[in-house]
């Protein structure tokens, strides 16, 4: 890893058109300025993990885990703004509205 | 056009290539770049984001407005003005979904939704107040509310 020294104020330059600011420093805390494209996300890097690893964990599901019909115990909000899923593929055949079953009972809760 | 996905899961499917969904930045942590959208269950609320480059990358997910009545979505703003979208804006969410032995240990990620628009997707980070990491799918709560 480079490891630069920086006072407040003063910046390090990555690739051209990413700028990092060292902003302040107070104690164990730093703040850091960070210019970048727009293009480019930027996260911290414990949220970053969380994410990862909510991913892979999704990632593990068996095709066939997935409950074949599952009644949700909350309505759908009427007041979202519209969440049609396009670009949705459906490989047994097309019909299908999108909308959750409402004939099957719903799984018992966990206590 | 029609591209064939391969997946460990669901054989050889034949897709549309208007389903394809590119991710400019991928799946946070997994990568990957084209993905689509399969609904192996007609009737299920749960749908597949599947990779096409990886025969083996597919994610369960679901919309997040079926189950959690109180779901909101908020973007910081500039993530809202690079990928275009305003309050107005019509865009696709999902939410990722962690399976487990029984629905009752089932979650959504409704921290990091998946956004999908024109053929491009984006998982982007929630900043609406109290979005969950894990938000148990099926809440001992509501039929609680429902019993009482």
């Amino acid at each position: 890893m480079l490891m630069i020294t920086r006072r407040a104020g003063e910046r390090v330059i990555i690739g051209g058109n990413i700028v990092v600011t060292l902003v302040e420093v107070s104690g164990q805390t730093a703040r850091i300025g960070i210019e970048a494209p727009k293009s480019m996300p930027i996260f911290r890097e414990e949220i970053w993990v969380e994410v990862m690893r909510e991913n892979e964990a999704a990632a593990q599901a068996a095709s066939g885990r997935l409950p074949d019909v599952v009644a949700p115990l909350t309505p759908p909000a009427t007041t979202a703004a519209s969440t049609t899923p396009a670009n949705v593929v459906d490989p047994s055949g097309p019909g299908d509205s999108g909308a959750a079953p409402e004939s099957a009972p719903p799984p018992s809760p966990a206590k | 056009m029609t591209v064939t996905l391969q997946s460990t899961r669901f054989g050889a499917v034949e897709i549309d290539e208007a389903a394809v969904v590119e991710f400019p930045d991928g799946l946070i942590g997994l990568g990957g770049h084209r993905y689509t959208l399969l609904r192996p269950q007609p009737d299920s609320p749960f749908l597949w984001l599947h990779s096409l480059d990886d025969p083996g990358l597919a994610l369960p997910v679901t919309n997040p407005h079926l189950f959690f009545a109180e779901f909101a979505l908020v973007l910081d703003d500039d993530v809202a003005v690079q990928l275009g979208i305003d309050a107005d804006s019509s865009v696709a969410v999902y939410v990722t979904v962690r399976t487990a032995e029984s629905p009752a240990d089932f979650a959504a990620n409704l921290r990091a939704p998946i956004i999908v628009r024109d053929g491009r997707g984006h998982q982007v980070l929630n900043q609406a107040p109290g979005c969950e990491l894990r938000a148990p799918l099926f809440r001992a709560d509501s039929a609680a509310a429902s019993a009482a």
